[in-house]
């Protein structure tokens, strides 16, 4: 909470801005997920605001959200917070007694910042309890493959190697794809994603292969098992997650591996995607182009080169995909391990 | 629910008693007098109507035999009763011949004539599945030849399902019956009022009638004979069509709050309370929960879509009409079947907002998926598995959209309310099922409607329909009567080897539907259990 009293001197002095805090937070602590972040900025935003109603609290955090979504470019990760946030307050103020409508502002006020605050403190820990249902899964002498950057992965990972620090740890190897997405990258130079879980593996004695997207299929054969990360998981079961993971279900299925997914319960988002193309962001990257349609692009990036306010467009090497329930054998959460068919009965529970 | 076996409440139970024997009975050509023989295999009382009336004079009777001749003494009043009905059948051609029925889901008639008749039950029930498929006797008896001749009528997997014959007019029902719920009886036999969640509101609203105009006995208490009072509406008008499953979850709701009515409480003060939960029901489950899922639903719609229907579900015609309001540019495939063709209003109605539509029977469906990007469908119910339990061909379509051979999947998309699901399981379409009057599939003269005749709900099967996949904005064209003898199978009830099938509904897995909405939000088909379970613990 050391960030919350530098940022409250901050905003004392200019009007809270959302996106700026909720960017810093993410920047400023690697640990944090999208959707914390969110909740933490909001939380941030009560502490700020003077509001002394509560639809007057509502109509401004409504707003908050409005504009944090649509300044980020892929809201869908930081949305799960927001909704849960909301869906908190809600409930909290329809409940009847003290900290019902008919009570004192305040009291509600102070009760929500400090629940809030409670609501983080868990979210984060909620990866060490990942890691203690998931742990079994890993077995002595298994391969694992397992992509992109996602902590929870890495906190299982670390957890089933370093257990009891030493001679009772897991002995297993682990295959990593790195993404090699972005050849037109503004940094070349810069580590693909994943590079520092696969340094801590290794520190720690876990032999780690690493592998380009493209030696999936080939390298699958000598994997027990594929583990990914998710940025959103969905009413459906499915995941959004790093793009490249549909296809490493899809390949992961055709061979008959089992396929896991370890994401915090507060990434359930309230979200149905139909298709890989049904998922509310905008995404560039099938673009058809000819010669000509280039040329435009060239001579307009010339002209326009330092306007910045074009809309914000996801580069590729953020973008993601959404895998649908049936390729997922089991999603390893924080409240358990799930069938993807169970998740909207979590997602229910937590709604309603 | 539980039926008193005493002599006053019995009474609702006569209408589906009488017309069991029936079952077999394909309309007209029957000769009415050997229906009392014929009768005397279903149950035991009804069969000795006769025999133990002239006997019970002379014996001294102990309190079960006056029970018995008390059933007795009914069941020869329902004989007569059913020949008198029968005797109209014959004359009036302009109803609609009443023949094959179909299966109550009234849990009454059976469980009653358990207690009174014991193992004589098991009589009718045990040879019909298989007759169809049997040689045809060869003995000397008309009747067993005739009796034969009716059961092959029968498609014999469907056997269990022509339980019983639907009933085409008001005669025959007791006192008790309310006349709105006469007259919705009515309209639910000739479609008039057709649709899993219209079913559910008429049905209400019809109680809420009979409530308004209901005094409690003396010596009774309201929570307690209400009840009894409204069974013996709902047996009425199961003897109709068989109850949905969203009329028997509203009933099943309406009861437990009956139930829950404080006995103290004054006769009118109970009534109020009683039709503002009506209200309310209906309300919160039907009106406001279309609207949400139609605005759920809408969301789904994108510019550029082909939307594929099935049929006419009012719930998808507002999601389409909603979508259609929001701006949104697409088109709309409905695929319709024989015999209601329920989709044709729908496509006269969407046609006349300004949506492009296109009308097609179900055996374009190929056609109509080629450019297909979104199938919406309505719902009868969503069973505990998750299956959809919807018009007939509501599989065909949703598999074709699944199964399309370029490989690229059509999401199927439900629009359901929650007041349709069931906690029953669902995993062919044979089980349970409807089986409506296979005289419908005849091309013949539009039915002579028995309330206000309205062209769409029972629209005739005239060859001008059968233009598939023409645009037809304006769906209706005009009736053209033609010769009912015209049609080739007009005389199946005499043609040998010949059965026709005219089922109501069938069963889509879970697996070809993506996602059902309802007013709880979106949900894949495996949570439909769950959300059915807080629906009805709530």
């Amino acid at each position: 909470m050391a960030s919350t009293t530098s940022d409250a001197a901050v905003a004392d002095t200019k009007p809270f801005d959302i996106v700026a805090t909720y960017n810093e937070l993410l920047r400023s602590d690697a640990d944090l997920t999208m959707p914390i972040a969110a909740i933490e900025a909001l939380v941030l935003l009560l502490t700020h605001s003077a509001s002394s109603t509560i639809s007057e609290t509502l109509d401004l955090l409504e707003k908050s959200t409005a504009h944090l979504k649509r300044s980020i470019p892929n809201p869908i990760g930081l949305s799960a917070g927001t909704d849960l946030f909301q869906r908190y307050l809600i409930t909290t103020l329809q409940r009847p007694g003290q900290l019902g409508p008919a009570g004192d502002f305040k009291a509600i006020r102070t009760h929500l910042l400090s629940n809030g605050r409670l609501f983080i403190r868990r979210a984060k820990e909620s990866r060490d309890k990942i890691a203690a249902f998931g742990r079994g899964f890993i077995r002595d002498g298994s391969t694992i493959l397992t992509n992109g950057g996602s902590r929870a992965v890495a906190a299982l990972l670390q957890k089933a190697a370093d257990e009891e620090g030493g001679p009772s740890a897991v002995r297993f190897r682990v295959i990593y794809v790195l993404s090699s997405t972005s050849p037109e990258n503004k940094h070349p130079n810069e580590e693909p994603e994943g590079m520092e879980t696969v340094r801590a593996l290794r520190a720690k004695g876990v032999p780690v292969s690493t592998i380009p997207e493209s030696a999936v299929a080939y390298s699958l054969g000598k994997a027990d098992m594929v583990i990914v990360g998710a940025e959103g998981v969905v009413e459906n079961g499915g995941i959004v997650s790093r793009m490249g993971t549909y296809q490493i279900g899809l390949l992961a299925k055709a061979i008959g591996k089992p396929f896991y997914v370890v994401a915090e319960s507060h990434k359930f988002v309230r979200l149905y995607p139909l298709g890989q193309y049904d998922l509310p962001i905008e995404q560039q990257v099938v673009e058809f182009k000819s010669e000509e349609d280039l040329a435009e692009e060239r001579k307009q990036q010339s002209s326009v080169d330092t306007n910045g306010d074009t809309p914000i467009k996801l580069p590729l090497c953020d973008s993601v995909d959404f895998t649908p329930p049936h390729l997922i054998s089991a999603l390893i959460t924080d409240s358990g391990v799930l069938t993807p068919s169970a998740v909207s009965e979590e997602l229910i529970k937590i709604w309603f | 629910m539980a039926e008193p076996s005493n002599a006053a409440p019995t009474a609702p139970v006569s209408p589906p008693a009488s017309s069991t024997p029936e079952q077999a009975q394909p309309a007209t050509e029957n000769p009415p007098q050997t229906l009392p023989i014929r009768d005397s295999k279903p149950t035991q009382p009804t069969g000795d109507a006769p025999a133990s009336t002239d006997g019970a004079t002379d014996k001294p009777l102990t309190p079960a035999e006056l029970k018995k001749k008390a059933k007795a003494d009914k069941a020869a009043r329902r004989i007569r009763e059913k020949l008198e009905r029968e005797g109209n059948n014959t004359t009036s051609s302009a109803a609609p011949p009443p023949s094959v029925g179909a299966q109550p889901r009234q849990p009454t008639t059976p469980k009653k004539d358990a207690a009174g008749t014991g193992s004589a039950q098991k009589g009718p029930r045990a040879p019909p599945p298989r007759r169809g498929s049997g040689p045809v006797a060869q003995n000397g008896s008309v009747l067993v030849e005739q009796k034969k001749k009716k059961d092959d009528k029968k498609v014999a997997v469907f056997g269990h399902l022509y339980g019983q014959q639907r009933r085409v007019t008001v005669g025959g029902a007791t006192k008790e019956v309310h006349p709105a719920i006469l007259a919705l009886g009515m309209q639910l036999v000739d479609y008039t009022i057709c649709g899993s969640s219209a079913r559910c509101v008429a049905t209400l609203l019809a109680f809420k009638r009979v409530i308004e105009s209901y005094t409690t006995p003396m010596g009774t208490s309201l929570a307690r004979h209400l009840t009894t009072h409204l069974s013996s509406q709902i047996t009425y008008l199961s003897t109709c069509r068989p109850l949905s499953i969203s009329q028997g979850n509203a009933i099943r709701a309406l009861k437990l709050f009956i139930a829950g009515i404080d006995p103290s409480t004054p006769e009118a003060s109970a009534k109020i309370s009683l039709c503002e939960y009506i209200d309310s029901f209906i309300r919160e489950k039907i009106t406001v929960a279309d609207q949400v899922i139609a605005d759920s639903a809408a969301q789904k719609v994108q510019d550029g879509d082909v939307i594929v229907t099935f049929a006419g579900s009012s719930i998808v015609k507002h999601t389409l009409l909603l979508a259609h309001n929001q701006g949104k540019r697409f088109r709309v495939s409905i695929i319709d079947s024989r015999p209601l063709f329920e989709g044709k209003s729908l496509a006269r109605d969407l046609a006349k907002s300004g949506l492009d539509v296109q009308y097609s029977l179900v055996h374009s469906i190929t056609h109509a998926v080629k450019d297909a990007t979104k199938v919406f469908l309505g719902a009868h119910a969503m069973t505990s598995n998750g299956g959809l339990y919807s018009r007939v061909g509501t599989a065909l379509v949703a598999m074709s959209a699944k199964e399309r051979a370029s490989g690229v999947e059509i999401p199927v998309i439900v629009c359901c309310e929650t007041i349709k699901f069931t906690d029953r399981v669902a995993l062919d379409s044979i089980v349970v099922n409807e089986i409506a009057d296979a005289n419908e599939l005849l091309p013949m003269d539009p039915p002579v409607s028995l309330l206000v005749p309205t062209p769409d709900a029972y629209a005739p099967p005239t060859p001008e329909n059968k233009k598939g996949g023409n645009r037809t904005p304006a769906p209706e064209p005009p009736v053209i009567p033609h010769k009912t003898s015209s049609s080739p199978l007009a005389d199946w009830h005499n043609t040998p080897n010949l059965q026709l099938l005219n089922i109501m509904y069938d069963v889509t897995p879970a697996e070809y539907v993506d996602m059902v909405i309802t007013e709880m939000g979106s949900l894949p088909p495996s949570a439909v259990p769950i959300v059915h379970r807080m629906v009805t613990n709530l």
